[in-house]
């Protein structure tokens, strides 16, 4: 697996469908492990999305006193392992995007594994694949450069560039994980 | 057979014990095409799958679309005949209800004639389907009076396309082109919500570079991605469109040889809009004098662009006006029948396009003939069997079948496919008139709020339940396929009607076994019209991505762009539109002093008898709401989430604020998907379109209170 999900938050409309997707998901319990927000609904309809970056070194697995937060070795950083986790939230702590989720009734924690079981079959995830307006997407690295400075190119024909005012339209416009090849 | 069409090279996951069926969603226009998951061993439905090949979606899906199928197997499904005894529903075998609906049938009839019983159809069903409900109505009952909900959806872009190119298919282009356009004016649409997996197109557009302009009183999340948004106030839409054209004129950005070669009254249209200068534009729509003059000239320099517009620019008493004004800036840079250009309306329905084609409009049969024409009613007379004598005349609109029920003229009506007491304007008055009715009949596959009324509700199968074709946002055929079986003992709509047909004494006429056979009888009846399907088989469907309509012989592949050499037309010349600015029923008086427009939600399709049962769905909007602007709330003391008070003349409703900037400071925002006391349409105004009969939805002045403590 050598894509990466990329993320382009000005392209969000707000559908939730991402969110509405995640439920679908085979190992997903039906319980959707992404979010979708408003920036600020009294200012503007402008919403992101936000799952997983599926970081490195993620500060979920780190501060995990069980070490039941294992990471697949194509860098997928899955849901706590159920004979493991022993329901102590730390995950949902220490990740700074407030990615992990707990679910009280099983007092089990779940995150995205960026539908593992698609994404290990190169089937793209549930959420990349409804999403209507390619706000998420899950691509190769190179075409993942190649919109970057695309983007880049299209600001600098447009004129735009950051403003004091007006840096929330500029967003970082991309992350995500990847391996740099077939480990 | 198999049900699951994937292209090479395309993977999707399949779990060990299922299988996919490849369909369409049941919701807007878009039908996105997906897989349905179902379990092999018990024939459920389990879920869904993206159908990534599929050429308009890209397997792409909003959230409706993505918990659709929750709705085939939901808890809330009728699974029986009902009938209404002491005000209570008790479950009934189809042979009850039946033996009820025959006898009030004939009873009535006897009594007061074929015209006593109407047909309320919809077109959130298949082509068969809809067809079907012309016929049922005309062979079946013989009466005169048939209307369907998409007189509230399509019929003003539907009148404006015949007005001014002679024939109405929503898009005079295949949206797999919008990618190559280079201006997009966008009118009264939020496709973004509405229609949420069309943005993708848009999307690819605007990174080549291409721009938007969109007319919206709410800076929507479609106007958020235009580079003028012209934030008009409701109701202003020919002022705008007249202005936009004058400045055409001005700035000489008019394609002189398409329009002399192809376009009749220029000359009028020229002077007609010499006195919308911006000046007076502005001062009409209240829109910045220079985001007009900046649209006009993005729109005029542009090489390849698209006009569209939906329900914001139609559900107004200038409706027909609205859309033959903008289809005209269309024609006037010569951009129709061209290579991604055109025009287009937004879709609503599922099948809004196929289902207005075929004869379930009062005055009009399958092909869009006409009832009023002798040689259409002979050759429509002759696929169904029947003498062209025994032939209806032509009925009325839906909502002034209303009136119609209120004076005893029609005395029982059957529901098939719609929930007209949430949908309605002036709901208040649409209740009361189905209340006097004798007899009502509904199918449906969830208690809607009409269902509620009626004396005998017949339960209906669900879209994944039939096979059949629609016709998409494109005008392009498409298929719906089967599933699983019909849940309980509900049954298809077609059988539906064929059954009470033939306790009418006209079985023969509606012999049918399966879908396909309606089908072949639809393109015999539409063969030789505008919408002509002939050429449309369900395999041609499979073997190439659908086919557009017209598809007028065997052999035919289809249409994909229509006008490329003429217009439909007698002269075949497009006639621009020749229309001053009327201005909506309603103005703002002292007691109210305020507008309100309606409109949707991107959770929710329609009146909600589907989406406010499913739980994602409701756990992201489960009631109305107010939108209005920080400058407006403060004005009236209001805060964020506090309830208010809306009124207009025709009726009132409590409803919680959301503040935002969005919106004009004038306007007020509420969506329509809920019934009875959350309804917004209690409040809508039932002012119709001359031409069109489409109510004034969008349009309505209202006053505003604080709930005292």
């Amino acid at each position: 697996m050598n894509k990466i999900m990329y993320l382009e938050f000005e392209r969000c409309i707000g559908c939730r469908a991402c969110q509405a997707a995640c439920r679908e998901c085979g190992d997903h319990d039906a319980k959707e492990r992404n979010f979708v927000e408003y920036v600020d609904f009294t200012e503007s309809r402008q919403t992101f999305p936000m799952l997983c970056m599926q970081c490195k070194d993620p500060a979920c697995a780190r501060v995990c006193p069980a070490n039941a937060i294992q990471i697949t070795e194509e860098g997928v950083v899955l849901s706590a392992m159920e004979e493991k986790c022993i329901g102590c939230r730390n995950c949902t702590f220490g990740c700074p995007f407030g990615i992990p989720k707990f679910d009280f009734e099983t007092n089990k924690m779940y995150k995205c594994d960026m539908c593992y079981d698609r994404t290990r079959n190169d089937i793209a995830p549930m959420c990349a694949s409804v999403c209507p307006s390619d706000a998420i997407r899950f691509i190769d690295f190179e075409e993942m450069q190649q919109l970057r400075r695309k983007r880049t190119q299209m600001n600098l024909v447009e004129g735009k560039k950051p403003q004091e005012g007006n840096k929330w339209d500029y967003v970082p416009e991309f992350f995500g994980v990847y391996t740099d090849s077939q480990s | 057979m198999n049900q699951y069409l994937v292209k090479e090279g395309v993977k999707n996951q399949i779990r060990k014990g299922e299988k996919l069926v490849s369909t369409h969603c049941c919701y807007c226009g878009m039908q996105c095409g997906m897989h349905i998951r179902v379990d092999e061993k018990n024939n459920k439905v389990v879920g869904v799958e993206p159908r990534y090949d599929w050429v308009l979606t890209k397997g792409k899906m909003c959230p409706k679309g993505v918990t659709a199928y929750q709705t085939i197997d939901h808890p809330d499904r009728i699974k029986t005949p009902l009938i209404k005894k002491n005000g209570q529903f008790v479950e009934a075998t189809w042979e009850e209800a039946l033996d009820l609906i025959e006898s009030k049938y004939r009873g009535l009839q006897e009594n007061y004639g074929k015209d006593a019983i109407g047909v309320y159809g919809g077109v959130s069903m298949t082509n068969e389907k809809c067809y079907l409900v012309g016929k049922y109505a005309r062979v079946g009952l013989g009466t005169r009076y048939i209307d369907y909900n998409g007189r509230y959806c399509m019929s003003s872009a539907a009148g404006g396309f015949n007005k001014t190119l002679g024939m109405d298919r929503g898009s005079t282009l295949p949206w797999t082109e919008l990618e190559h356009s280079d201006t997009f004016f966008m009118a009264g649409s939020n496709t973004a919500e509405c229609h949420p997996t069309s943005i993708q197109w848009f999307w690819k557009a605007k990174d080549k570079g291409a721009k938007f302009i969109v007319a919206d009183p709410r800076e929507t999340t479609t106007a958020r991605l235009a580079d003028v948004h012209l934030d008009l106030l409701p109701g202003t839409d020919a002022a705008l469109a007249n202005g936009i054209m004058h400045l055409l004129i001005k700035h000489d950005y008019v394609d002189h040889e398409y329009v002399r070669e192809r376009c009749n009254n220029f000359e009028e249209l020229k002077e007609m809009t010499a006195k919308f200068t911006p000046e007076y534009t502005a001062k009409i729509t209240r829109v910045a004098e220079e985001k007009i003059i900046k649209a006009a000239h993005i729109f005029g320099k542009s090489p390849r662009s698209v006009v569209m517009f939906a329900r914001g620019a139609e559900q107004q008493t200038a409706g027909v006006d609205n859309v033959s004004l903008y289809t005209s800036m269309a024609l006037l840079r010569g951009q129709i029948g061209k290579f991604a250009s055109g025009v287009a309306t937004f879709t609503g329905q599922g099948n809004g396009q196929g289902g207005r084609e075929h004869g379930q409009k009062a005055d009009a049969l399958p092909g869009y003939r006409k009832i009023a024409n002798p040689q259409d009613v002979e050759h429509v007379a002759g696929v169904w069997g029947i003498k062209p004598e025994e032939m209806p005349k032509e009925g009325v609109s839906a909502y002034e079948m209303f009136h119609l029920m209120q004076n005893k003229t029609i005395r029982a009506l059957h529901v098939i496919c719609s929930n007209p007491v949430v949908s309605s304007p002036n709901i208040n008055y649409v209740q009361d008139s189905l209340e006097k009715l004798d007899f009502l009949v509904v199918n449906d596959f969830f208690m809607s709020e009409t269902a509620e009324l009626a004396d005998v509700v017949l339960p209906a199968a669900t879209w994944a339940e039939d096979e059949g074709t629609t016709t998409n946002i494109e005008g392009r055929v498409i298929r719906i396929r089967k599933v699983v079986e019909p849940l309980g003992e509900s049954k298809t709509d077609w059988e539906i009607m064929s059954l009470i047909a033939e306790r009418l004494g006209k079985g023969k006429y509606f012999d049918y076994n399966e879908p396909r056979e309606i089908f072949d009888e639809l393109r015999l009846a539409s063969k030789g019209g505008k919408a002509d399907y002939f050429g449309v088989t369900y395999e041609k469907i499979d073997e190439q991505d659908g086919v557009f309509w017209p598809a007028p012989t065997e052999d035919h592949k289809g249409t994909p762009s229509v006008f490329q050499e003429r217009f439909a037309t007698e002269d075949g010349k497009a006639n621009l539109a020749v229309c001053d600015f009327k201005g909506p029923s309603e103005v703002q008086s002292k007691d109210y002093p305020l507008w309100l427009t309606t409109g949707r939600v991107v959770y929710h399709y329609l009146t909600g008898n589907q989406t406010r049962r499913v739980d994602f769905l409701m756990e992201q909007c489960s009631e109305p709401f107010v939108e209005m602007h920080p400058e407006l709330a403060s004005r009236y003391q209001v805060e964020n989430g506090e309830k208010v008070k809306l009124s207009t003349p025709r009726g009132e409703m409590i409803t919680p604020v959301k503040i935002t900037k969005a919106i004009r400071k004038d306007t007020m925002f509420v969506p329509y998907h809920w019934g009875k006391k959350l309804s917004v349409n209690q409040l809508t105004s039932p002012a119709l379109d001359p031409y069109s009969r489409m109510p004034e939805f969008k349009v309505c002045a209202v006053k505003l209170e604080k709930l005292t403590k």
